[in-house]
């Protein structure tokens, strides 16, 4: 059997990309992958897989690809309202922008579409993506969809999508020996990696941080990221007396990173509004086995109550915050011990690309053994005078014969 | 209780399942429960047609028989355990191998094609269904069990079952080694006639009948004296071979479980089997109860030889096994079956 896969890969900076750098190799082991190309030609396969997320500079070309020929889509995240404006407003094609919105909210949703065109309502995937996904433009193309969480899962049923779904994990990157940077320190050292900006919730880390800090005055937090646009992180840090206990890398390695990460006893990892998103660095720091803070949220909720803190997003967020960071830096070998078994156990790389071509043998033949089986009962009962057969396709679909 | 044994049956052939469930029956009635057979014909080819014939199991309503309630369906094998029912219990002999480990081997039936691969997965998420539901699942040996946990990661409690009733007895060896069963490639008899192209003073005694007769019998050209095909034996007959034999042969591919082995046992035979034989594995173990050899001619012959000049050690192998064979019983199971 043979795939075409679109993704996009290295040089490319991105998640995605480097997701299927992982995820490629064991996939060819096990069947024929066809990598297609942006601006090539389509390759012929018997079924095409493509990996969505947000950003359209990256996925643009395979949201087209897959308009071109449905197939399974991989729900990187649910919100994609940035990649479905990119495709359409940022193309000059406003009305399939109204389209999109007219399949998620109806007239309303068109009528808010035509105020974002006119100017006369901000752009609704800068303020408020989580609240109009848009991935129902995308599901209707789908003929599977591969999810990592229940979140998504859940999400995409809501949303009317009624094919084949799986819900495979994220994979996680084998784990060779890292050693931890000596150029760093803190009693304890809490580490937060990646972007910084307000949905990190950067503003109520350093909040909690600084309260933390006075009952445990060696702590140090070491911020590595870029920092959003209009989110000055210094005059935040001046603001709370943080200079002397945060320490900044804009930029670091991969090697360097993961340094870094094994030198912290503490990992933070917030977010809020969440795009149904799954984090590879989560994925990393679990796998590191070190106590891991998250909000709880989305996928997120679906980590293992032993292995992460989860915060909630309410008004006691900040206090909750700095409780957990005091839990985990005591207890962060349990935590950490936890964490690790649980990415052995859920996040095996092996297990997810074998749940893939599970996933693709079923999308690919499928159909066509579905139509067959379903022919020959309906022959059967028709041929004794029953003409309604969906009693029988029911019941076959809940035995799990038709997918 | 009110039982049904739910088992599939390809017209025109018996074998270890079909006696197997015919015991259960037996057994069940002893204790005092109303039990019946209940079967569909199954024929697994072409292609998805292993599908529907899972989907008519589906279709069937055991819940109840004239008017009066069945308390529990006993399933076998694929795909009887489709079947619905609320108190289903499976006792799984095998599943359809061929969407497993028989998979992209010459004993697979399914191909690269999309819809073979994609019939190959159905069964998998029908097996997910179906034995998932169930109130318990067992599986008659350890082999049977791994597999479900690596194929599905199900969990089975391995239940095995007693052989045949047979009027087991034994007598004085006449030194012929016995083979009990279905002429199959996968049962690889061939080895055995092999051995005795090897070794002039090996005899072999083969019963059973089936699609690899012609084949053996074509290998066993200029064996005469040496190589007896006995073909379909009644129960007295096999009770008499597998008395007066030196030791039984038993090397299938990867076997489920195997009863000849207990049927040997029960006549204080010890076994000859290969080291990639399965289920067997669990109770034949070298020179304990028997040999256990490379799948190869040269070492089979080479167990037999020695089985033929060590009298004695044959003979309390084949006691050991008798042990072993003696702890399994009808009682046991059905105890399991209805907890």
């Amino acid at each position: 059997m043979k795939v075409a896969y679109y993704s996009p890969l290295p040089p490319s900076r991105s998640g995605i990309a480097d997701y299927s750098t992982l995820l490629l190799p064991a996939l060819r082991e096990r069947i024929e992958i066809v990598v297609a190309e942006e601006g090539k030609r389509a390759p012929s396969a018997d079924v095409a897989l493509y990996h969505l997320g947000n950003d359209p500079d990256a996925h643009g070309w395979i949201l087209d690809a897959l308009n071109e020929r449905p197939g399974v889509v991989v729900l990187h995240e649910y919100v994609l309202h940035h990649l479905i404006a990119g495709t359409t407003i940022g193309r000059g094609k406003g009305r399939a922008y109204l389209d999109a919105m007219e399949r998620e909210l109806g007239v309303a949703g068109r009528l808010l579409g035509l105020g974002v065109l006119d100017n006369l309502l901000p752009l609704l995937w800068e303020t408020q993506p989580e609240r109009f996904p848009l991935s129902g433009v995308v599901l209707d193309q789908a003929r599977g969809l591969i999810v990592h969480s229940r979140y998504v899962a859940e999400r995409a049923r809501a949303a009317g999508y009624d094919g084949p779904l799986w819900r495979i994990p994220h994979p996680a990157w084998p784990m060779g020996v890292v050693e931890p940077a000596t150029d760093v320190s803190g009693d304890p050292l809490i580490g937060c990696f990646g972007f910084l900006n307000m949905n990190k919730r950067i503003p109520e880390l350093l909040e909690a941080f600084a309260s933390f800090r006075r009952q445990r005055p060696g702590a140090r937090l070491l911020l590595v990221g870029a920092a959003g646009e209009r989110f000055d992180v210094q005059r935040r840090l001046e603001r709370l007396g943080l200079t002397e206990g945060v320490q900044r890398l804009d930029y670091v390695s991969e090697e360097r990173m993961w340094s870094l990460m094994a030198a912290c006893d503490v990992l933070v990892n917030l977010r809020y509004p969440t795009m149904g998103e799954t984090s590879g660095s989560v994925i990393r720091a679990l796998a590191l086995g070190q106590a891991l803070l998250v909000s709880d949220v989305g996928w997120f909720s679906e980590l293992p109550d032993d292995a992460v803190l989860k915060i909630p997003v309410d008004d006691y967020e900040v206090a909750t915050i700095e409780a957990a960071l005091s839990v985990a830096a005591d207890h962060g070998a349990t935590l950490g011990a936890a964490a690790r078994a649980y990415v052995e156990r859920e996040h095996a790389l092996p297990a997810v690309a074998d749940a893939y071509v599970a996933a693709l043998e079923a999308a690919a033949g499928g159909p066509a053994v579905n139509d067959a089986v379903l022919l020959r009962i309906a022959e059967a009962a028709a041929e004794v005078g029953i003409d309604d057969v969906s009693a029988l396709a029911q019941a076959a679909r809940e035995a799990g014969i038709l997918a | 209780m009110r039982v049904v044994v739910a088992a599939p049956q390809v017209p025109f052939v018996r074998g270890g399942a079909e006696l197997m469930a015919e015991d259960l029956v037996t057994a069940l009635r002893a204790r005092g429960h109303d039990a019946e057979i209940v079967s569909i014909p199954f024929k697994w080819y072409p292609g998805s047609r292993v599908l529907d014939q899972a989907f008519l199991w589906r279709l069937v309503d055991l819940t109840e028989s004239d008017g009066r309630p069945i308390d529990r369906v006993i399933a076998t094998k694929f795909p009887a355990y489709c079947v619905r029912h609320p108190n289903k219990v499976a006792w799984v002999l095998h599943q359809f191998r061929q969407a497993y480990d028989y998979d992209r081997t010459e004993l697979g039936q399914f191909d690269e094609s999309p819809a073979d691969r994609a019939t190959r997965r159905a069964i998998e998420r029908l097996d997910a269904v179906a034995l998932g539901e169930a109130r318990k699942v067992f599986a008659t040996s350890r082999n049977v069990a791994d597999r479900l946990q690596r194929f599905n990661g199900i969990a089975a409690e391995v239940l095995p079952h007693p052989p045949q009733s047979l009027a087991y007895r034994e007598a004085e060896s006449e030194g012929y080694v016995l083979s009990v069963n279905r002429l199959d490639r996968a049962k690889r008899i061939d080895l055995l006639v092999a051995a005795a192209k090897r070794d002039p003073s090996l005899r072999i005694v083969i019963a059973g009948d089936g699609p690899d007769r012609e084949r053996l019998e074509r290998l066993a050209t200029g064996l005469n004296g040496q190589v007896t095909f006995a073909g379909r034996v009644d129960e007295n007959r096999l009770a008499d071979l597998y008395a007066r034999c030196l030791a039984v042969y038993y090397a299938p591919v990867d076997e489920d479980f195997g009863m000849v082995p207990y049927e040997a046992f029960l006549s204080g035979k010890p076994v000859v089997t290969a080291v990639d034989a399965g289920g067997p594995l669990e109770v034949v173990r070298d020179r304990e109860t028997g040999a256990v050899v490379e799948p190869d001619a040269a070492a089979v012959a080479q167990a037999c030889a020695y089985l033929a000049t060590h009298a004695d050690e044959a003979k309390a192998w084949g006691h050991a096994g008798r042990q072993l064979a003696e702890r399994v019983t009808w009682d046991a199971c059905v105890d399991a079956l209805l907890s």
